[in-house]
């Protein structure tokens, strides 16, 4: 048990998915923009990768391994569809505004990541637990930085206006905005780690 | 800690600065004393952005560059007068933090850190920056008694020309008695302060000379294309093109440092400069212009530099 705490910590802190191991970029810009489509996104994602590491983790004996990636890869589409299709039904404005992101999940490398380097070589539950942290710290990461830009770009938070009397930053609505947001949100976190290492080194 | 310990003198920088002071004069005239009022908090405020991005990187031995200096003061002129101070506090802080302390500070950066910050706030705050123009006064004591202008127009020169076809007259352009931002109005000024940068060879003239001949090279292929409305001297007059050709693209970190490099980049600043005016939907493209020969001043550098060898090479076989 002990283990699955660090796994999960470690997926959501030191080795985080955007901030840490870069990855995820793309989907990080496009969808950043307000506080709801992240966490849409950010849930999305964390379902995929949950189910996928866990479903690859359980059928990874039975794939030979060097159609494993295409197995892999089914997989994870599979579970894609299940959340195109249920945004579709019961989140159809949300669903038109990520546009086509939500069926780009399945090219998110996070997914891939997890299913290759973790998930094909542990059991299921870690597995599991794994993917679905790696998708929580995609997710809160997403969430800081749509925060920084509705809050600028649009001056509210979940779409409800905080009643400021500002000029909204037209820069932040836009994806190369997210650029700037998500590499001082990375010069931050890696000054910061920085310096945990060096204190490490020390003690 | 002494204050002195913490700047370093640049003897280049000094003279860049000694160049604005009749900008700065003639921009008090046309749109008061709010000019050095701006001035002042943006300085103050990039010298401590900059004293604390480099702190991060250089420890107690932190030293704020003169080149900061030059920034800030570059950086102002290409302002809108009326523009509200924190806007120009934003820009300055993108300018000195992101576009210059991220890259690891003095002659590391890729892009003039000026126009990096300027770019910023002029995508972010499009109203504040293009919508409204100050009325210059040209009468004595113009703005020198006063802190700010009475009046607001919604044109400058290029915007004129842009949307209704009226040419201002070249004479005003030339000696700057139009509207615009605060260091861009003066050809005059701004070709003497050229001369004085070039006579002290703190700015290339390589470059100066090869913006200014792409620039007219491309606004004439336009002009009598028909594209566009804009004859070639108006368009090297008007807008910020003197301005950035002498103070931006001449900047020594991002810019090129041998002479054909210097050329090719020159000629792509002015190219990208009239095209963006012509084909795009902003009016001025001079600042994109920069930024985008900064972007390419590298690879031409690497480029030229590799032909040179192999051709060297070719040459002693």
């Amino acid at each position: 048990m002990v283990e699955l705490k660090v796994i999960a910590k470690t997926n959501v802190t030191k080795e985080n998915q955007i901030l840490r191991q870069i990855l995820g970029i793309c989907s990080a810009l496009a969808v950043t923009n307000l506080m709801t489509n992240s966490l849409v996104m950010g849930v999305g994602v964390t379902f995929v990768t949950a189910l996928s590491s866990f479903t690859i983790s359980l059928i990874n004996q039975l794939i030979p391994q060097r159609i494993r990636m295409l197995i892999q890869t089914f997989v994870i589409a599979f579970y894609v569809i299940l959340v195109h299709l249920f945004l579709q039904t019961f989140l159809p404005s949300i669903s038109k505004q990520l546009g086509p992101y939500v069926g780009l999940i399945i090219t998110n490398c996070i997914i891939m990541g997890r299913a290759e380097a973790f998930a094909a070589k542990n059991p299921p539950l870690p597995a599991l637990v794994d993917g679905f942290f790696a998708g929580v710290g995609y997710l809160l990461v997403l969430l800081a930085i749509s925060f920084v830009r509705e809050i600028l770009g649009f001056g509210t938070i979940f779409g409800f206006s905080l009643g400021l009397n500002f000029t909204p930053w037209t820069l932040m609505v836009m994806p190369p905005a997210a650029f700037f947001v998500i590499s001082i949100l990375i010069w931050i976190t890696s000054a910061w780690a920085i310096k945990a290492e060096e204190k490490g080194r020390r003690a | 800690m002494e204050l002195k310990n913490h700047f370093m003198r640049q003897k280049m920088m000094t003279k860049v600065l000694i160049s604005l002071i009749p900008l700065y004069i003639f921009s008090v005239w046309l749109y008061g004393l709010r000019v050095l009022t701006l001035l002042a908090v943006v300085t103050l405020v990039g010298v401590l952005a900059e004293f604390w991005v480099m702190r991060l990187i250089q420890g107690d031995k932190v030293k704020v560059t003169e080149a900061a200096l030059v920034t800030c003061a570059l950086y102002t002129l290409t302002l809108p007068p009326t523009v509200p101070y924190w806007i120009a506090i934003v820009g300055i802080l993108v300018a000195l933090i992101l576009g210059k302390g991220a890259f690891g500070g003095f002659a590391r950066n890729i892009f003039n850190p000026a126009l990096v910050g300027r770019c910023f706030i002029y995508i972010s705050f499009p109203v504040q920056m293009t919508a409204a123009w100050a009325k210059t006064y040209t009468s004595l004591p113009g703005g020198f008694l006063r802190y700010g202008v009475d009046a607001l127009s919604e044109a400058t020169p290029m915007i004129l020309q842009e949307t209704q076809g009226v040419l201002t007259p070249l004479k005003d352009l030339f000696l700057g008695t139009v509207g615009g931002s605060i260091g861009e109005s003066s050809a005059l000024l701004i070709l003497i302060a050229a001369a004085y940068l070039l006579y002290t060879k703190t700015a290339s003239k390589t470059i100066m000379l090869w913006v200014t001949l792409s620039g007219l090279a491309f606004s004439s292929a336009f002009y009598y294309l028909g594209y566009s409305t804009a004859p070639p001297i108006f368009s090297i007059l008007s807008g910020g093109f003197l301005f950035a050709t002498v103070f931006m693209a001449t900047d020594p970190i991002s810019a090129p440092r041998d002479t054909l490099s210097q050329a090719l980049y020159g000629i792509i600043i002015g190219f990208s400069a009239i095209f963006i005016r012509t084909f795009s939907l902003f009016t001025e493209g001079i600042m994109f212009a920069v930024l985008i020969g900064n972007s390419f001043a590298p690879l031409i550098e690497r480029t030229v530099r590799e032909m040179r060898a192999k051709r060297a090479a070719g040459g002693a076989k």
